[in-house]
């Protein structure tokens, strides 16, 4: 009964048990069964799984198997008998797997009973669940029930030591208890014992209860407080930050879905918030990376190229590579991709020769600089983006609510302007943020004021309405309209915004005579007002700033307006205003306007610069310069293209004018350009679109102008000074202002007809000479060493300003020298200045100067002692090696030829050996299940024979007996 | 003719004198205007112009000489007579008008003079068939160019435009010769007589050789004739004549002292230089004269080097130390010149020849180069490409860019700037570090020049022409290239003040 049912049920159990049994059973290897493969060539690191075989074992084995399979299936050939299945309920549908069972337990029950197994008590059947023993199976892993072991160890049924005492083996003479007690009946203690053990199994299950609940509870608050624990550090990222991340939700795929949904979530990572520590490091990584990307810059065209060349990693090469820096276009291709925003992701060189459909138009100015402003305004660089961003972040909550005041201001504006007071609380609102953000104090110029209502009355502009102007301005505006009723008319006359008018207004406009009026003490209040900077916003200044661009033209002169009679300060703030008021960001033509805004401050500027006849005036233009010069930078920021192209018109036309008189230098209207030029634009580039025009034109002032009075002479060193700056980084040989220096000098020096020196023109031999030579001694002034602003107006030279100039020049000259420290011809360029300053008499000039210039002296004359030359050589060409190639070294030597094949390859290729493999194999089996079945039938064949031979034999002894018996008859007979 | 009728006024009086024989008076009134005015002629001259040239074509001022004939005495004869007393008088007070008044009025008597004399020769006042030029007319006209007092540089530039025919050129030229010689003339004189050759010979006079080759192409259409009219015989140019005439203009002003002055010197020295060389029959004649102002240093011996060269060159002259008259020429002070342009190029020229001492091209390109540390960039470039053909024509040179043999740290510059003798100045073992120090100019184009000088050319590659850059062009080329970026500084200034390296404000006080 049992084997039957091991036999149906051969199931894991068994398998388990057989295997077991099987390594014990492991045969140990007859020595003589083995057979070694004699290897003929030794492979180091090759494992060999043919060094010996069991060739007797291994054919008994295969047939074995042959009888196993070919053989039955041999001796079935031919046979029609058939396999009857005869398990009961198999093949009736209606019962079902359960009912299936029932039957055959029931059968197996019947046949349990039967005559043969009565008397087989012992062996009783062993319980299965899936072919395993009930006893393998069970675990008893129930978490719950290792507490239910009794801690107490108890023994008897859990009763208590004293009980059990008492019970068990209490009574006798012995024992005193039992007097003491009494007697106490057996049915009591009985009782007692039921009742005590009863009430330990309550307690029992309720302690249970309890701790199960305890931990149900814990269970689920910590599932609660889980995601508390994880976001703690996430409640403090940036409300940026939150956006992105929203953002990154959105497009979720469908993994991180499916995962989500999948696995619960323990808080999200988040980036730490960036600390000062770490935005002030970023912030110099940026400025390093934009100076290093300056000094790039500033080498040359060919060095640039060695320096890449240099960079660049060698290429491969191909063997028949001819060394002729023929180049294949090899590169390779990259793949497009976008980033959220629909940016494409690739470098952008290539984006320059691939026409990527969704890219914007990159910043090419070589293209974009004939055509319009606008286009080119919009592919400005990432910083102004930048900017223009987070201005706009800053100012969506002021849009708002400007909407809202405009609808107001509309409406009471069509009903009746007195009631305009209305908004005025709103103003005050924001004229308090002005003040706050320009941290000014309460201070106003009253002469200042004074002229401002002359000014207002020449104004005839009207406030427009105007969609996008910020909140504050509209409604500063309209209580302009309560003040200036009179001029406040319908609004629809100016509404078209023109942009026509962008023709630079007129060189020669005159300044306006207040400038002039202002004498020192003026100029001394401006300068003490400049450090309080007080400045509050005029009303003027406000219609102003909120109408520069409503009426068509003449913006020139509404910025003059705008800003003379103002104190530097002032017109800072007012300038900034004004900027704030048009940002890029709030409109898309402010960007014009703003850049038609930068035109009319060069001409501000240059109108301020030009006819300076007196010391304050120079004073004051520069103050002023001082003041603007940022905003300079920012607008020029907005647009660099627009621009870049004013000011090359600007100084194209400085130029020409300047060409008319070659021999003059160009007064201050043109050379404090070239000091707001190196405000804006690098100079130490080797080629720049600005710059490098700018310093051949101040070379060329140096070259080409007669310096021969103090109006020259002072503006000649003004240009060297700016050289020296434009050049402080990049280290340029200026030879023009070298020469300049050296001019000085000259007209400084002591000379005579008898013993000339030679000079470099524009300087000439024996004419203007001596112009700066101190001829009295000065060595009791008291001279400060810089030159100063009342220089540009001097008439005549006198002895302060040749001692300055002497200063100056050697300050100067000794910076230039320190630029050549590290070239030979250091020795050429400032010998001659060393002559020179050997003739200058020293002696006469302040003793401060005079030291300094002698400090300045040795230091050079000891520089050029101790300078050494080196011959020039070229940097040592290598010889030309043979080349020579990189072994093809694979990190993974696999010994394989298919690791270098790509995947689908050696997936193929491995699938074509497997194939050939099982091929031969399965040829093999073939032949050799031929060869067996032949010689089975061979056996069968001689086994027949042999039976056959046998009958006949037989049948010749019966046939023979018969006979015998026959001729024993026929002799008896 | 007279584009411009200056006056309604003249006007009327042109149509009415050319109309009507009775209004002639007009004439006469016209005439003595030319006393009343003191500045302007302009319209004057003009109307007098019209009214003569109508006059001749008309040939109304043509007289019929017939020989052993009395003179005809009838009105119209006499008319005639007076029509041609008013062509002289008004002749002379044109001439006058060259020496008076505003300068734009004595360039168009200038003008009107030769028109009318133009005028004249296609319809003279003799009758006659042939090629008929007035010489005397230009005679007059020369008389008063060659101004002793009075420069008539202006006139004589404007009179340019009538040298190009040739036949003003071979008539100038003989009518010049005839009136040249005159003892010790001023200065002027001799200006404006060396300025009036110099025109007269603008257009080059062919020499023999070239003679034939253009007889050959035919050529000789394009020649412009003032006087030729189609009806009359050809002018017939001869250039052996010119020659022998300006050769005799030449000699005349030889006798001069021309080296006096140093405008005349010039002057003579770039008349001679540029125009009379080729032409004069022996030009080692000159050669004192040269070798003179060789000496005379300045922008004058640069321009007596060019004619030392011609000779030289072509006519065998030998000349001692002429390398180191060329090379104690390049001193700063050439800049100023005017000439500096010429100078590089006949440097170039003189320097050419490859079978020059290396010591002394060495020399050069060192001197060359130190000069290029001072000068302007255009200048600097013209030298750096001189230094540059040195370096290719002399393959020697390259061990002043790249000193083969292994670099000894020199203490000094074995060269010596001062040594008046080239060859001695030991510039071969010198290096050009000056090319290297200009590397860092700020003109791009004079740093990349700078670097291909020290580039060595690895092939002999060919000279460079030197180009003649504009003053002005560099910085409009500059202004003009584009570029892909516009790179700004990238930190914001807070006021004047610059952030990368401020020094405006370090030696000038402008606030306060």
């Amino acid at each position: 009964m049992a084997k039957v049912k091991n036999k149906r049920n051969s199931g894991l159990a068994d398998k388990v048990h057989n295997k077991k049994k099987s390594e014990i059973n492991k045969k140990k290897l007859n020595p003589f069964e083995v057979h070694i493969n004699r290897e003929k060539l030794k492979v180091l690191g090759k494992k060999s799984k043919h060094d010996r075989g069991l060739p007797g074992v291994s054919r008994a084995k295969a047939i074995q198997k042959r009888k196993e399979t070919l053989g039955t299936e041999m001796k079935l050939m031919h046979k029609t008998n058939a396999f009857i299945d005869r398990r009961i309920g198999e093949k009736s549908a209606q019962l079902s797997a359960e009912e299936r069972m029932v039957a055959r337990f029931a059968a197996e029950r019947v046949k349990q009973h039967n005559k043969k197994n009565i008397y087989n008590l012992a062996d009783d059947e062993v319980l299965t669940h899936r072919g395993q023993t009930l006893e393998q199976i069970e675990k008893f892993d129930d978490p719950r029930s290792d507490d239910e072991e009794d801690e107490d160890g108890r023994k008897f049924g859990g009763l208590g030591d004293e009980f059990v005492a008492d019970g068990h083996f209490g009574g006798g003479m012995l024992s005193k208890t039992d007097a003491k007690d009494g007697a106490k009946s057996h049915k009591d203690l009985i009782e007692q014992l039921i009742a005590e053990s009863k009430k330990r199994k309550a307690e029992k299950q309720k302690e249970k209860e309890q701790t199960l609940d305890l931990t149900e509870k814990l269970d689920s608050e910590w599932k609660d407080l889980q995601p508390v624990v994880f976001k703690k550090m996430k409640t403090e990222e940036s409300a940026i930050e939150k956006l992105l991340s929203q953002a990154e939700k959105k497009n979720m795929d469908y993994d991180k879905m499916m995962r989500e949904l999948k696995f619960e979530k323990r808080g999200t990572p988040s980036d730490g918030l960036k600390s000062d520590e770490k935005q002030a490091k970023e912030e110099r990584a940026r400025l390093e990376q934009l100076e290093k990307e300056r000094e790039l810059r500033m080498m040359g065209e060919e060095e640039q190229i060695a320096v890449k060349s240099k960079q660049t990693k060698v290429k491969h090469r191909s063997a028949e590579d001819l060394d002729d820096n023929f180049e294949l276009d090899d590169e390779h291709d990259f793949m497009l991709a976008y980033d959220k925003d629909g940016k494409p992701l690739v470098p952008e060189k290539v984006l320059k020769d691939f026409s990527v459909p969704n890219a914007k138009p990159k910043f090419d100015d070589g293209i974009s600089d004939t055509s319009d402003e606008e286009d080119e305004g919009d592919d400005d660089s990432d910083d102004e983006e930048n900017q223009d961003q987070s201005q706009s972040q800053n100012d969506d909550e002021s849009d708002d609510a400007s909407d809202k005041s405009e609808d107001s201001n509309k409406k009471t504006k069509s009903k009746d302007k007195n009631k305009v007071k209305l908004v005025s609380n709103k103003n005050d609102d924001s004229s308090n943020d002005d003040e706050s953000s320009d941290d000014d104090s309460e201070d106003i110029k009253p002469e200042a004021k004074n002229q401002k209502p002359e000014v207002k009355s020449k104004a005839k502009e009207k406030p427009k309405e105007n969609g996008h102007k910020p909140e504050e301005k509209k409604t500063k505006k309209t209580e302009e309209d309560t003040i200036l009723f009179q001029n406040s008319k319908d609004d629809d006359s100016s509404d078209d915004d023109d942009d026509g008018s962008e023709e630079e207004s007129e060189e020669d406009e005159d300044e306006d005579g207040e400038g002039n009026e202002v004498d020192l003490n003026n100029l001394n209040d401006l300068k003490e007002s400049d450090g309080e900077s007080d400045v509050e916003q005029e009303p003027e200044d406000v219609e102003k700033i909120g109408s520069f661009f409503d009426v068509d033209d003449g913006e020139g002169d509404k910025l003059k307006e705008l800003l003379t009679g103002k104190t530097p300060a002032q017109q800072a703030s007012a300038l900034q205003n004004l900027i704030k008021s048009y940002d890029p960001s709030l409109s898309e033509k402010n960007k014009d306007k703003l850049t038609k805004l930068f035109a009319y401050m060069l001409q501000y500027i240059n109108d301020l610069f030009s006819d300076l006849k007196e010391e304050s005036d120079v004073i004051k233009a520069f103050l002023i310069f001082d003041r603007l010069a940022p905003y300079f930078y920012d607008l020029s920021q907005t647009n660099k293209v627009s621009s870049k192209k004013y000011i090359a018109e600007l100084l194209k036309e400085k130029y020409g004018q300047y060409k008319k008189r070659q021999k003059r230098v160009p007064d201050m209207d043109t050379l404090i350009f070239f000091k707001l030029i190196s405000l804006l634009y690098p100079t130490s580039d080797f080629r720049h679109p600005i710059t490098t025009p700018s310093m051949i034109f101040m070379t060329e002032i140096l070259t080409t102008c007669r310096f021969n009075d103090a109006y020259s002479i002072s503006r000649g060193l003004f240009v060297t000074t700016l050289l020296l700056e434009y050049t402080i980084l990049s280290k340029r040989l200026v030879p023009s202002a070298i020469n300049f220096l050296r001019g000085i000098l000259y007209l400084s020096a002591n000379v005579t007809v008898l013993n000339p020196i030679q000079v470099v023109p524009p300087f000439r031999l024996h004419k203007d000479s001596k112009i700066l030579n101190l001829e009295e001694d000065c060595s009791k002034m008291d001279v400060e060493g810089k030159m100063a602003a009342r220089d540009f107006t001097l008439t005549e030279i006198n002895n302060d300003f040749k001692i300055r100039c002497l200063s100056t020049s050697m300050g100067i000259l000794k910076e230039f020298f320190d630029y050549f420290n590290d070239i030979e011809a250091q020795v050429y360029l400032f010998e001659p200045h060393l002559k020179l300053v050997g003739r200058i008499d020293l002696d006469l000039y302040p003793a401060k100067v005079a030291n300094r210039a002698n400090q300045i002296i040795k230091y050079m004359r000891a520089g050029l002692e101790v300078k050494t030359f080196t011959p020039l050589t070229r940097e040592k060409k290598r010889p030309k090696a043979l080349r020579l190639y990189e072994p093809d070294i694979q990190e993974v030597f696999t010994g394989s030829k298919s690791a270098k094949l790509s995947r689908e390859q050696a997936e193929s290729q491995r699938l074509k050996t497997k194939y050939k493999k099982e091929m031969k194999g399965a040829l093999r089996e073939i032949r050799r299940d031929k060869s067996y079945i032949g010689s089975v039938k061979i056996r069968q064949k001689i086994h027949s024979d042999n039976i056959r031979k046998e009958k006949v034999k037989q049948i010749y002894k019966d046939a023979s007996i018969q006979q015998g018996e026959l001729n024993k008859l026929k002799r008896i007979k | 003719m007279a584009a411009v009728q200056p006056n309604p006024n003249f006007a009327k009086m042109i149509s009415a004198q050319l109309r009507n024989k009775a209004t002639h008076n007009n004439l006469a009134d016209i005439l003595e205007m030319f006393e009343a005015e003191t500045d302007n002629y302009t319209p004057l001259l003009l109307t007098v112009e019209v009214i003569f040239t109508k006059l001749l074509r008309r040939g109304e001022l043509l007289e019929g000489i017939v020989p052993l004939k009395p003179a005809d005495n009838s009105p119209e004869a006499q008319y005639k007579r007076w029509l041609r007393e008013c062509f002289e008088a008004a002749q002379t007070r044109i001439l006058e008008c060259i020496r008076r008044g505003r300068m734009s009025s004595r360039l168009q008597a200038l003008v009107t003079a030769c028109k009318l004399m133009q005028a004249e020769g296609k319809h003279p006042l003799e009758g006659s068939s042939g090629f008929y030029f007035p010489s005397v007319r230009l005679k007059n006209i020369f008389n008063v160019l060659l101004d002793p007092e009075i420069s008539m540089s202006a006139p004589i530039a404007r009179f340019q435009e009538f040298t190009e025919y040739k036949d003003v050129q071979q008539y100038g030229l003989k009518v010049l010769s005839t009136i040249a010689y005159r003892k010790s003339p001023t200065s002027i004189y001799m200006q404006n007589y060396l300025e009036l050759l110099d025109k007269l010979l603008i257009c080059e006079i062919p020499t023999e050789t070239k003679i034939k080759g253009k007889e050959r192409d035919g050529e000789e259409k394009e020649e412009k004739l003032l006087c030729g009219t189609e009806d009359k015989a050809p002018f017939p140019y001869n250039p052996g004549v010119c020659r022998r005439y300006a050769n005799r203009c030449w000699g005349f002003a030889c006798q001069w002292p021309l080296c006096q002055d140093s405008r005349t010197h010039r002057r003579a020295l770039l008349l001679l230089v540029e125009r009379l060389m080729p032409l004069l029959n022996r030009p080692h004649l000159a050669t004192d004269m040269l070798c003179d102002s060789l000496d005379a240093g300045g922008p004058i011996s640069m321009l007596a080097l060019q004619g030392v060269l011609e000779l030289v060159r072509r006519h065998n002259i030998d000349y001692p130390d002429m390398y180191d008259r060329l090379y104690a020429m390049f001193e700063p002070e050439m800049f100023a010149t005017r000439y500096k342009r010429r100078l590089m190029h006949l440097a170039d020229i003189f320097l050419s020849s490859t079978h020059l001492p290396e010591s002394l091209v060495a020399a050069f390109a060192k001197r060359l180069s130190r000069l290029a540390l001072v000068a302007s960039p255009e200048d600097a470039v013209g030298l750096l490409q001189l230094v540059a053909n040195l370096l290719l024509r002399h393959p020697a040179l390259k061990r002043m860019i790249c000193y083969e043999d292994t670099p000894a740290i020199m203490s000094n510059d074995p060269y010596v700037m001062e040594e008046t003798c080239a060859r001695s100045s030991r510039a071969l073992g010198s290096s050009l570090w000056e090319v290297w120090a200009l590397r860092r100019h700020p003109a791009p184009a004079l740093a990349a020049a700078a670097a291909t000088v020290l580039q060595p050319a690895t092939d002999r590659a060919a000279p460079l022409a030197l180009t003649a850059p504009d003053l002005a062009a560099n910085f409009d080329a500059e202004l003009k290239k584009r570029f892909k970026t516009i790179e700004m500084n990238f930190v914001r200034p807070q006021g004047m003040t610059t952030p990368s390296g401020e020094r405006v404000m370090q030696y000038w006080e402008l606030m306060a």
